[in-house]
Protein backbone atom coordinates (compact mmCIF):
# COMPACT_ATOMS: atom_id res chain seq x y z
CA UNK A 1 0.00 0.00 0.00
CA UNK A 2 1.42 3.38 -0.92
CA UNK A 3 1.79 6.04 1.71
CA UNK A 4 -0.75 8.15 -0.07
CA UNK A 5 -3.44 5.51 0.05
CA UNK A 6 -2.43 4.56 3.56
CA UNK A 7 -2.84 8.14 4.63
CA UNK A 8 -6.24 8.26 3.04
CA UNK A 9 -7.23 5.15 4.87
CA UNK A 10 -5.86 6.56 8.10
CA UNK A 11 -7.55 9.90 7.84
CA UNK A 12 -10.90 8.83 6.46
CA UNK A 13 -12.30 7.29 9.63
CA UNK A 14 -11.11 10.23 11.67
CA UNK A 15 -12.85 12.63 9.36
CA UNK A 16 -15.95 10.54 9.12
CA UNK A 17 -16.24 10.16 12.85
CA UNK A 18 -14.73 13.51 13.71
CA UNK A 19 -16.74 15.72 11.43
CA UNK A 20 -19.98 13.81 11.36
CA UNK A 21 -22.97 15.02 13.30
CA UNK A 22 -23.43 14.19 16.95
CA UNK A 23 -24.48 10.62 17.78
CA UNK A 24 -28.14 10.11 17.01
CA UNK A 25 -28.61 6.58 18.29
CA UNK A 26 -30.39 6.36 21.58
CA UNK A 27 -29.02 4.31 24.41
CA UNK A 28 -31.19 1.30 25.21
CA UNK A 29 -32.05 1.24 28.89
CA UNK A 30 -32.43 -1.98 30.85
CA UNK A 31 -35.43 -3.08 32.85
CA UNK A 32 -37.80 -0.46 31.57
CA UNK A 33 -40.63 -2.85 32.32
CA UNK A 34 -39.93 -2.16 35.99
CA UNK A 35 -40.55 1.57 35.57
CA UNK A 36 -43.41 3.12 37.49
CA UNK A 37 -46.34 4.35 35.43
CA UNK A 38 -45.48 7.92 34.52
CA UNK A 39 -47.64 10.72 33.20
CA UNK A 40 -46.62 14.18 32.07
CA UNK A 41 -48.25 15.74 35.11
CA UNK A 42 -46.48 13.36 37.49
CA UNK A 43 -43.13 14.02 35.86
CA UNK A 44 -43.61 17.77 35.92
CA UNK A 45 -44.49 17.50 39.60
CA UNK A 46 -41.37 15.58 40.54
CA UNK A 47 -38.90 17.06 38.05
CA UNK A 48 -36.95 19.00 40.65
CA UNK A 49 -36.40 15.84 42.66
CA UNK A 50 -34.68 14.16 39.72
CA UNK A 51 -30.96 14.73 39.49
CA UNK A 52 -27.55 13.58 40.67
CA UNK A 53 -29.03 11.92 43.77
CA UNK A 54 -31.55 9.87 41.82
CA UNK A 55 -31.03 6.23 41.01
CA UNK A 56 -29.94 5.58 37.45
CA UNK A 57 -33.00 3.45 36.80
CA UNK A 58 -35.29 6.28 37.94
CA UNK A 59 -33.63 8.70 35.52
CA UNK A 60 -33.73 6.16 32.71
CA UNK A 61 -37.46 5.67 33.23
CA UNK A 62 -38.00 9.43 33.06
CA UNK A 63 -35.90 9.81 29.90
CA UNK A 64 -37.70 6.90 28.29
CA UNK A 65 -41.01 8.58 29.00
CA UNK A 66 -39.76 11.90 27.65
CA UNK A 67 -38.63 10.29 24.40
CA UNK A 68 -42.22 9.77 23.35
CA UNK A 69 -43.92 12.55 25.27
CA UNK A 70 -45.78 15.19 23.29
CA UNK A 71 -46.56 17.25 26.37
CA UNK A 72 -45.77 20.87 25.48
CA UNK A 73 -44.59 21.79 28.97
CA UNK A 74 -42.10 18.95 29.03
CA UNK A 75 -41.00 19.46 25.43
CA UNK A 76 -40.02 23.09 25.97
CA UNK A 77 -38.33 22.41 29.31
CA UNK A 78 -34.70 21.59 30.05
CA UNK A 79 -35.70 18.41 31.88
CA UNK A 80 -34.82 15.87 29.17
CA UNK A 81 -31.50 17.51 28.50
CA UNK A 82 -30.67 17.76 32.20
CA UNK A 83 -31.50 14.11 32.89
CA UNK A 84 -29.43 13.00 29.91
CA UNK A 85 -26.51 14.96 31.31
CA UNK A 86 -26.98 13.33 34.72
CA UNK A 87 -26.96 9.91 33.07
CA UNK A 88 -24.07 10.72 30.75
CA UNK A 89 -21.92 11.98 33.61
CA UNK A 90 -22.20 8.70 35.47
CA UNK A 91 -21.75 6.53 32.37
CA UNK A 92 -18.28 4.98 32.14
CA UNK A 93 -18.66 3.61 28.62
CA UNK A 94 -17.61 6.36 26.20
CA UNK A 95 -19.95 5.32 23.41
CA UNK A 96 -23.00 5.25 25.68
CA UNK A 97 -21.90 8.48 27.36
CA UNK A 98 -21.67 10.29 24.05
CA UNK A 99 -25.00 8.92 22.90
CA UNK A 100 -26.67 10.13 26.08
CA UNK A 101 -25.02 13.54 25.73
CA UNK A 102 -26.06 13.67 22.08
CA UNK A 103 -29.62 12.92 23.09
CA UNK A 104 -29.37 15.68 25.68
CA UNK A 105 -28.44 18.10 22.90
CA UNK A 106 -31.41 16.86 20.89
CA UNK A 107 -33.80 17.32 23.83
CA UNK A 108 -32.54 20.89 24.25
CA UNK A 109 -32.94 21.52 20.52
CA UNK A 110 -36.54 20.36 20.76
CA UNK A 111 -37.07 22.61 23.78
CA UNK A 112 -35.78 25.65 21.91
CA UNK A 113 -37.94 24.83 18.90
CA UNK A 114 -40.94 24.41 21.21
CA UNK A 115 -40.67 27.84 22.82
CA UNK A 116 -37.98 27.26 25.43
CA UNK A 117 -35.47 29.65 23.90
CA UNK A 118 -35.84 32.09 26.78
CA UNK A 119 -34.97 29.47 29.37
CA UNK A 120 -31.32 29.69 30.36
CA UNK A 121 -31.38 26.12 31.67
CA UNK A 122 -32.15 24.83 28.17
CA UNK A 123 -29.08 26.57 26.76
CA UNK A 124 -26.95 25.54 29.72
CA UNK A 125 -27.76 21.85 29.48
CA UNK A 126 -27.45 21.98 25.72
CA UNK A 127 -23.94 23.34 26.07
CA UNK A 128 -22.98 20.93 28.85
CA UNK A 129 -24.19 17.93 26.84
CA UNK A 130 -22.57 19.20 23.67
CA UNK A 131 -19.26 19.63 25.45
CA UNK A 132 -19.46 16.12 26.81
CA UNK A 133 -20.35 14.68 23.41
CA UNK A 134 -17.44 16.29 21.56
CA UNK A 135 -14.66 16.45 24.12
CA UNK A 136 -12.92 13.27 22.91
CA UNK A 137 -13.18 14.22 19.21
CA UNK A 138 -10.85 16.93 18.00
CA UNK A 139 -12.51 17.85 14.73
CA UNK A 140 -16.01 17.53 16.11
CA UNK A 141 -15.05 19.81 18.98
CA UNK A 142 -13.55 22.34 16.57
CA UNK A 143 -16.67 22.23 14.42
CA UNK A 144 -18.88 22.92 17.43
CA UNK A 145 -16.75 25.56 19.14
CA UNK A 146 -18.85 28.56 18.10
CA UNK A 147 -22.08 26.79 18.96
CA UNK A 148 -20.74 25.89 22.38
CA UNK A 149 -19.73 29.48 23.01
CA UNK A 150 -23.07 30.84 21.79
CA UNK A 151 -25.13 28.51 23.99
CA UNK A 152 -22.99 29.24 27.03
CA UNK A 153 -23.25 32.97 26.50
CA UNK A 154 -27.04 32.69 26.31
CA UNK A 155 -27.12 30.55 29.45
CA UNK A 156 -24.95 33.04 31.28
CA UNK A 157 -27.17 35.94 30.25
CA UNK A 158 -30.42 34.18 31.14
CA UNK A 159 -29.55 32.01 34.14
CA UNK A 160 -26.13 32.82 35.56
CA UNK A 161 -26.85 31.11 38.89
CA UNK A 162 -27.94 27.75 37.60
CA UNK A 163 -25.96 24.76 38.86
CA UNK A 164 -23.86 26.88 41.22
CA UNK A 165 -22.52 29.12 38.48
CA UNK A 166 -22.52 26.46 35.78
CA UNK A 167 -22.57 28.94 32.88
CA UNK A 168 -19.61 30.84 34.35
CA UNK A 169 -17.80 27.56 34.91
CA UNK A 170 -18.42 26.18 31.43
CA UNK A 171 -17.77 29.37 29.49
CA UNK A 172 -14.68 30.14 31.52
CA UNK A 173 -13.29 26.69 30.90
CA UNK A 174 -14.10 26.90 27.20
CA UNK A 175 -12.06 30.10 26.89
CA UNK A 176 -9.19 28.46 28.78
CA UNK A 177 -9.18 25.30 26.65
CA UNK A 178 -10.09 26.51 23.16
CA UNK A 179 -7.47 27.38 20.54
CA UNK A 180 -6.48 30.97 21.07
CA UNK A 181 -6.68 34.06 18.93
CA UNK A 182 -6.11 34.41 16.05
CA UNK A 183 -7.06 30.79 15.29
CA UNK A 184 -9.83 30.29 17.76
CA UNK A 185 -12.08 31.72 20.44
CA UNK A 186 -9.71 30.85 23.29
CA UNK A 187 -8.93 33.76 25.59
CA UNK A 188 -7.33 32.80 28.87
CA UNK A 189 -7.67 36.20 30.49
CA UNK A 190 -11.39 36.13 29.80
CA UNK A 191 -11.65 32.54 30.99
CA UNK A 192 -9.73 33.32 34.16
CA UNK A 193 -12.02 36.24 34.94
CA UNK A 194 -15.18 34.14 34.51
CA UNK A 195 -13.84 31.33 36.69
CA UNK A 196 -12.74 33.82 39.32
CA UNK A 197 -16.32 35.09 39.42
CA UNK A 198 -17.59 31.51 39.66
CA UNK A 199 -15.43 30.84 42.70
CA UNK A 200 -16.36 34.10 44.39
CA UNK A 201 -20.10 33.80 43.81
CA UNK A 202 -20.40 30.04 44.23
CA UNK A 203 -17.59 28.93 46.53
CA UNK A 204 -19.25 25.66 47.54
CA UNK A 205 -19.06 23.91 44.18
CA UNK A 206 -15.93 21.71 43.90
CA UNK A 207 -15.60 22.07 40.15
CA UNK A 208 -15.51 25.87 40.38
CA UNK A 209 -12.30 25.53 42.39
CA UNK A 210 -10.88 22.82 40.16
CA UNK A 211 -11.40 24.77 36.95
CA UNK A 212 -10.20 27.97 38.58
CA UNK A 213 -7.03 26.11 39.59
CA UNK A 214 -6.55 25.14 35.96
CA UNK A 215 -7.11 28.74 34.90
CA UNK A 216 -4.51 29.96 37.39
CA UNK A 217 -2.01 27.57 35.86
CA UNK A 218 -2.95 28.65 32.35
CA UNK A 219 -2.45 32.31 33.18
CA UNK A 220 0.70 31.66 35.20
CA UNK A 221 1.44 35.24 36.11
CA UNK A 222 3.62 34.44 39.09
CA UNK A 223 3.03 32.25 42.10
CA UNK A 224 0.66 30.19 40.03
CA UNK A 225 1.65 26.77 41.29
CA UNK A 226 0.90 27.46 44.94
CA UNK A 227 -2.33 29.34 44.25
CA UNK A 228 -3.53 26.61 41.91
CA UNK A 229 -2.67 23.96 44.45
CA UNK A 230 -4.63 25.77 47.16
CA UNK A 231 -7.72 26.00 44.94
CA UNK A 232 -7.38 22.37 43.95
CA UNK A 233 -7.13 21.22 47.55
CA UNK A 234 -10.11 23.35 48.57
CA UNK A 235 -12.19 21.92 45.74
CA UNK A 236 -11.19 18.39 46.59
CA UNK A 237 -12.13 18.92 50.22
CA UNK A 238 -15.56 20.18 49.18
CA UNK A 239 -15.98 17.16 46.97
CA UNK A 240 -14.98 14.77 49.73
CA UNK A 241 -17.21 16.33 52.37
CA UNK A 242 -20.30 17.11 50.32
CA UNK A 243 -23.09 14.85 49.18
CA UNK A 244 -22.76 15.06 45.42
CA UNK A 245 -24.59 11.85 44.65
CA UNK A 246 -23.77 10.10 41.43
CA UNK A 247 -21.79 13.12 40.18
CA UNK A 248 -19.02 12.37 42.62
CA UNK A 249 -17.11 9.65 40.71
CA UNK A 250 -16.94 11.63 37.48
CA UNK A 251 -15.86 14.76 39.35
CA UNK A 252 -13.21 12.78 41.18
CA UNK A 253 -11.91 11.75 37.78
CA UNK A 254 -11.80 15.41 36.72
CA UNK A 255 -9.67 16.12 39.79
CA UNK A 256 -7.43 13.15 39.08
CA UNK A 257 -6.93 14.33 35.50
CA UNK A 258 -5.43 17.58 36.77
CA UNK A 259 -3.65 16.15 39.79
CA UNK A 260 -0.23 15.69 38.19
CA UNK A 261 -0.21 19.13 36.59
CA UNK A 262 -1.09 20.69 39.94
CA UNK A 263 1.33 18.53 41.87
CA UNK A 264 -1.08 17.28 44.52
CA UNK A 265 -0.75 13.74 45.73
CA UNK A 266 -3.89 11.64 45.60
CA UNK A 267 -5.55 10.80 48.88
CA UNK A 268 -4.99 7.08 48.19
CA UNK A 269 -1.31 7.44 47.42
CA UNK A 270 -0.76 9.82 50.30
CA UNK A 271 -2.34 7.25 52.65
CA UNK A 272 -0.13 4.56 51.15
CA UNK A 273 2.85 6.80 51.59
CA UNK A 274 1.94 7.46 55.24
CA UNK A 275 1.46 3.75 55.84
CA UNK A 276 4.90 3.04 54.42
CA UNK A 277 6.39 5.72 56.60
CA UNK A 278 4.90 4.16 59.71
CA UNK A 279 6.18 0.69 58.92
CA UNK B 1 7.21 29.31 12.39
CA UNK B 2 3.99 30.90 13.43
CA UNK B 3 3.29 29.96 17.00
CA UNK B 4 -0.43 29.34 16.92
CA UNK B 5 -0.31 27.68 13.59
CA UNK B 6 2.59 25.63 14.83
CA UNK B 7 0.44 24.07 17.54
CA UNK B 8 -2.16 23.09 15.02
CA UNK B 9 0.48 21.70 12.73
CA UNK B 10 1.88 19.78 15.63
CA UNK B 11 -1.44 18.08 16.19
CA UNK B 12 -1.94 17.55 12.50
CA UNK B 13 1.46 16.13 11.78
CA UNK B 14 2.04 13.94 14.80
CA UNK B 15 0.19 10.83 13.63
CA UNK B 16 1.53 11.07 10.13
CA UNK B 17 5.06 11.04 11.35
CA UNK B 18 4.33 8.02 13.43
CA UNK B 19 3.59 6.03 10.30
CA UNK B 20 7.17 6.40 9.20
CA UNK B 21 8.54 5.74 12.64
CA UNK B 22 6.09 3.64 14.61
CA UNK B 23 8.74 2.58 17.10
CA UNK B 24 9.95 6.08 17.99
CA UNK B 25 8.11 8.90 19.69
CA UNK B 26 7.75 12.09 17.74
CA UNK B 27 9.14 14.98 19.70
CA UNK B 28 6.85 17.96 19.41
CA UNK B 29 8.33 21.20 20.68
CA UNK B 30 6.21 24.29 21.13
CA UNK B 31 8.29 26.60 23.30
CA UNK B 32 6.45 29.61 24.64
CA UNK B 33 3.17 28.23 23.44
CA UNK B 34 -0.13 28.47 25.18
CA UNK B 35 -1.14 24.84 24.91
CA UNK B 36 -0.68 22.71 27.97
CA UNK B 37 1.03 19.38 27.50
CA UNK B 38 -1.92 17.41 28.82
CA UNK B 39 -4.33 18.86 26.27
CA UNK B 40 -1.82 18.60 23.45
CA UNK B 41 -0.99 15.00 24.26
CA UNK B 42 -4.67 14.16 24.55
CA UNK B 43 -5.38 15.65 21.13
CA UNK B 44 -2.45 13.89 19.56
CA UNK B 45 -3.26 10.68 21.38
CA UNK B 46 -6.79 10.58 20.04
CA UNK B 47 -5.46 10.96 16.52
CA UNK B 48 -2.75 8.36 17.06
CA UNK B 49 -5.33 5.85 18.20
CA UNK B 50 -7.08 6.19 14.87
CA UNK B 51 -3.80 5.75 13.05
CA UNK B 52 -3.11 2.59 15.03
CA UNK B 53 -6.53 1.12 14.39
CA UNK B 54 -6.56 1.76 10.66
CA UNK B 55 -2.87 1.06 10.19
CA UNK B 56 -3.33 -2.19 12.12
CA UNK B 57 -0.69 -1.37 14.66
CA UNK B 58 -1.10 -2.55 18.19
CA UNK B 59 -3.16 -0.09 20.22
CA UNK B 60 -0.91 2.26 22.11
CA UNK B 61 2.18 1.43 20.08
CA UNK B 62 2.43 4.89 18.51
CA UNK B 63 3.21 7.88 20.59
CA UNK B 64 4.46 11.41 20.65
CA UNK B 65 5.88 13.62 23.34
CA UNK B 66 4.97 17.25 23.60
CA UNK B 67 6.49 20.14 25.44
CA UNK B 68 5.89 23.86 25.57
CA UNK B 69 9.17 24.50 27.35
CA UNK B 70 12.40 25.16 25.48
CA UNK B 71 14.59 23.47 28.09
CA UNK B 72 12.38 20.42 28.11
CA UNK B 73 12.50 20.32 24.33
CA UNK B 74 16.28 20.22 24.34
CA UNK B 75 16.22 17.46 26.93
CA UNK B 76 13.65 15.46 24.99
CA UNK B 77 15.67 15.76 21.82
CA UNK B 78 18.72 14.47 23.71
CA UNK B 79 16.89 11.73 25.60
CA UNK B 80 14.60 10.42 22.89
CA UNK B 81 16.91 10.94 19.94
CA UNK B 82 13.86 11.07 17.66
CA UNK B 83 13.82 10.29 13.98
CA UNK B 84 11.33 13.07 13.41
CA UNK B 85 10.39 16.21 15.24
CA UNK B 86 7.92 18.98 14.79
CA UNK B 87 9.88 22.06 15.60
CA UNK B 88 9.92 25.79 15.12
CA UNK B 89 12.52 27.35 12.87
CA UNK B 90 14.29 28.60 15.98
CA UNK B 91 14.54 25.11 17.46
CA UNK B 92 15.66 23.73 14.11
CA UNK B 93 18.48 26.26 13.86
CA UNK B 94 19.52 25.80 17.45
CA UNK B 95 19.48 21.98 17.40
CA UNK B 96 20.52 21.50 13.78
CA UNK B 97 24.13 20.53 14.33
CA UNK B 98 23.58 18.62 17.54
CA UNK B 99 20.88 16.38 16.06
CA UNK B 100 21.82 16.47 12.36
CA UNK B 101 18.46 17.99 11.58
CA UNK B 102 17.22 18.27 8.03
CA UNK B 103 13.92 19.84 6.97
CA UNK B 104 11.43 17.31 5.59
CA UNK B 105 8.27 19.17 4.68
CA UNK B 106 7.15 22.75 4.68
CA UNK B 107 3.57 24.00 4.91
CA UNK B 108 1.95 26.54 2.65
CA UNK B 109 -0.40 28.87 4.47
CA UNK B 110 -2.52 31.46 2.69
CA UNK B 111 -0.64 30.69 -0.50
CA UNK B 112 2.85 31.33 0.80
CA UNK B 113 5.64 29.33 2.43
CA UNK B 114 7.18 32.28 4.23
CA UNK B 115 6.16 34.73 6.89
CA UNK B 116 7.21 38.10 8.14
CA UNK B 117 7.47 39.36 11.66
CA UNK B 118 6.38 42.86 12.54
CA UNK B 119 6.85 45.25 15.45
CA UNK B 120 3.76 47.34 16.04
CA UNK B 121 3.14 50.35 18.27
CA UNK B 122 0.29 52.73 19.04
CA UNK B 123 -0.01 55.07 16.09
CA UNK B 124 1.98 58.27 16.40
CA UNK B 125 3.94 57.31 19.51
CA UNK B 126 7.19 56.30 17.82
CA UNK B 127 8.68 57.02 14.44
CA UNK B 128 11.30 54.30 14.09
CA UNK B 129 12.55 51.14 15.69
CA UNK B 130 15.56 53.05 17.02
CA UNK B 131 13.18 55.12 19.16
CA UNK B 132 12.16 51.91 20.90
CA UNK B 133 15.60 51.48 22.44
CA UNK B 134 15.12 50.77 26.14
CA UNK B 135 11.35 50.55 25.71
CA UNK B 136 9.11 47.60 26.54
CA UNK B 137 8.48 45.02 23.84
CA UNK B 138 5.88 42.29 24.34
CA UNK B 139 4.84 39.25 22.35
CA UNK B 140 4.70 35.49 22.30
CA UNK B 141 7.78 35.00 20.16
CA UNK B 142 10.15 36.51 22.68
CA UNK B 143 10.86 33.20 24.38
CA UNK B 144 13.43 32.68 21.63
CA UNK B 145 15.42 35.94 21.71
CA UNK B 146 18.27 34.31 19.79
CA UNK B 147 15.96 33.60 16.88
CA UNK B 148 14.45 37.08 17.02
CA UNK B 149 17.83 38.76 17.11
CA UNK B 150 19.68 36.67 14.53
CA UNK B 151 16.86 35.88 12.12
CA UNK B 152 14.00 38.34 12.53
CA UNK B 153 16.21 41.39 13.09
CA UNK B 154 18.96 39.82 10.91
CA UNK B 155 21.53 40.55 13.59
CA UNK B 156 20.88 44.30 13.63
CA UNK B 157 19.30 44.40 17.06
CA UNK B 158 19.94 42.26 20.07
CA UNK B 159 16.50 42.06 21.66
CA UNK B 160 17.66 41.38 25.19
CA UNK B 161 19.86 44.46 25.34
CA UNK B 162 17.94 46.75 22.99
CA UNK B 163 14.47 46.35 24.49
CA UNK B 164 12.96 45.60 27.85
CA UNK B 165 11.42 42.27 26.94
CA UNK B 166 8.05 41.29 28.33
CA UNK B 167 7.46 37.81 26.97
CA UNK B 168 3.93 36.53 27.11
CA UNK B 169 2.36 33.25 26.17
CA UNK B 170 -0.77 35.07 25.02
CA UNK B 171 -0.61 37.34 22.01
CA UNK B 172 -3.97 38.80 22.87
CA UNK B 173 -2.76 39.84 26.31
CA UNK B 174 0.29 41.58 24.87
CA UNK B 175 -1.95 43.46 22.43
CA UNK B 176 -4.33 44.51 25.19
CA UNK B 177 -1.36 45.79 27.16
CA UNK B 178 -0.23 47.75 24.11
CA UNK B 179 -3.72 49.15 23.68
CA UNK B 180 -3.78 50.29 27.31
CA UNK B 181 -0.35 51.85 26.98
CA UNK B 182 1.14 49.43 29.51
CA UNK B 183 3.85 48.39 27.04
CA UNK B 184 5.36 50.28 24.13
CA UNK B 185 5.47 47.72 21.34
CA UNK B 186 4.51 44.18 20.40
CA UNK B 187 6.22 41.81 18.01
CA UNK B 188 3.85 39.66 15.98
CA UNK B 189 4.20 36.80 13.56
CA UNK B 190 2.35 36.80 10.25
CA UNK B 191 -0.71 34.99 11.50
CA UNK B 192 -1.08 37.27 14.51
CA UNK B 193 -0.58 40.35 12.38
CA UNK B 194 -3.23 39.20 9.90
CA UNK B 195 -5.63 38.58 12.78
CA UNK B 196 -5.41 42.13 14.13
CA UNK B 197 -8.52 43.21 12.24
CA UNK B 198 -10.62 40.80 14.29
CA UNK B 199 -9.61 42.49 17.54
CA UNK B 200 -11.45 45.51 18.75
CA UNK B 201 -8.48 47.56 19.92
CA UNK B 202 -9.36 51.03 21.12
CA UNK B 203 -6.31 52.79 19.73
CA UNK B 204 -5.04 52.61 16.15
CA UNK B 205 -1.72 50.88 15.66
CA UNK B 206 1.05 51.12 13.09
CA UNK B 207 3.96 48.96 11.98
CA UNK B 208 7.47 50.18 12.79
CA UNK B 209 9.38 47.17 11.54
CA UNK B 210 8.77 44.37 9.04
CA UNK B 211 11.23 41.50 8.72
CA UNK B 212 12.40 39.90 5.52
CA UNK B 213 10.58 36.78 4.37
CA UNK B 214 11.34 33.89 6.72
CA UNK B 215 10.57 30.34 5.56
CA UNK B 216 7.92 28.39 7.44
CA UNK B 217 9.13 25.26 9.14
CA UNK B 218 7.10 22.06 9.37
CA UNK B 219 8.76 18.78 10.19
CA UNK B 220 12.42 17.97 10.55
CA UNK B 221 14.29 14.68 10.72
CA UNK B 222 17.52 13.50 12.24
CA UNK B 223 19.53 12.93 9.09
CA UNK B 224 21.62 10.22 10.71
CA UNK B 225 18.92 8.49 12.71
CA UNK B 226 16.42 8.30 9.84
CA UNK B 227 16.96 6.91 6.39
CA UNK B 228 16.59 8.89 3.18
CA UNK B 229 13.81 6.51 2.19
CA UNK B 230 11.86 7.18 5.38
CA UNK B 231 12.17 10.91 4.88
CA UNK B 232 11.16 10.77 1.24
CA UNK B 233 8.22 8.48 1.81
CA UNK B 234 6.99 10.57 4.70
CA UNK B 235 7.50 13.75 2.73
CA UNK B 236 5.61 12.40 -0.25
CA UNK B 237 2.77 11.28 1.95
CA UNK B 238 2.46 14.70 3.50
CA UNK B 239 2.74 16.39 0.13
CA UNK B 240 -0.29 14.45 -1.09
CA UNK B 241 -2.35 14.94 1.99
CA UNK B 242 -4.07 18.23 1.32
CA UNK B 243 -5.03 17.31 -2.24
CA UNK B 244 -6.42 14.02 -1.07
CA UNK B 245 -10.20 14.18 -0.72
CA UNK B 246 -10.14 12.93 2.86
CA UNK B 247 -7.06 14.76 4.02
CA UNK B 248 -8.32 18.06 2.66
CA UNK B 249 -10.77 18.47 5.50
CA UNK B 250 -8.05 18.28 8.12
CA UNK B 251 -5.83 20.68 6.22
CA UNK B 252 -8.71 23.15 6.02
CA UNK B 253 -9.39 22.72 9.69
CA UNK B 254 -5.84 23.71 10.54
CA UNK B 255 -5.56 26.46 7.95
CA UNK B 256 -2.87 24.74 5.90
CA UNK B 257 -3.14 24.93 2.12
CA UNK B 258 -0.67 22.14 1.49
CA UNK B 259 2.57 20.49 2.49
CA UNK B 260 5.51 20.16 0.16
CA UNK B 261 8.79 18.36 0.24
CA UNK B 262 11.30 21.01 1.02
CA UNK B 263 14.71 21.54 -0.50
CA UNK B 264 17.07 22.02 2.45
CA UNK B 265 18.64 24.86 0.46
CA UNK B 266 15.52 26.87 1.26
CA UNK B 267 16.78 27.21 4.80
CA UNK B 268 20.43 27.87 3.95
CA UNK B 269 20.08 31.67 4.19
CA UNK B 270 18.60 31.19 7.67
CA UNK B 271 21.43 28.87 8.67
CA UNK B 272 23.95 31.46 7.47
CA UNK B 273 22.22 34.24 9.38
CA UNK B 274 22.12 32.08 12.47
CA UNK B 275 25.81 31.25 12.27
CA UNK B 276 26.71 34.84 11.50
CA UNK B 277 24.94 35.92 14.66
CA UNK B 278 27.07 33.70 16.87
Amino acid sequence: MSYKSLLSAVLLPLILTGCAALPRDQVKFDQLSDCPKLTADKLVAVQNELGPMSETHTLACAVDFLRSSKDPTLRRSALGSRLCLNLAERETNQDRREKLAGEGVAFAGTAIASGGDGDGAVHYYLAANLGLAVREHLTLAMDNMKRLEGEMIKALALSPDIDDGGPLRLLGTLYIKAPEWPNGIGDRDKGFSLLQQAVKKFPNHPLNHLFYAEAILAIDDGGAAERAKAEFVLGEQLLAKGNWGYSKPSWEKEFDDLRDAIGVESVTSSHASMANTHK
Amino acid sequence: MKKTCFTLLAVLLAPIASIAAPDAPIVVCYPGGSVNAKDANAAMGSMLRVVERVGQWQAGSLNSVFTAKADECRKLMDDKNPKFAIASLGIFLEQRDRHHLVPVVQPTINGITTERYRVIVQKGKFNSLEELKGKTLGGTVLDAPGFIGKIVFAGKYHPESFFQLQASNQAIRALRSLDKGEIDAVILNEQQFNGLASLNLTNPIETLFTSEDIPLMGMVADGKNSTAEERTRLGNALAGMCTDAEGKKLCELFGVDSFALVNPATFEPMVKLWKKGK
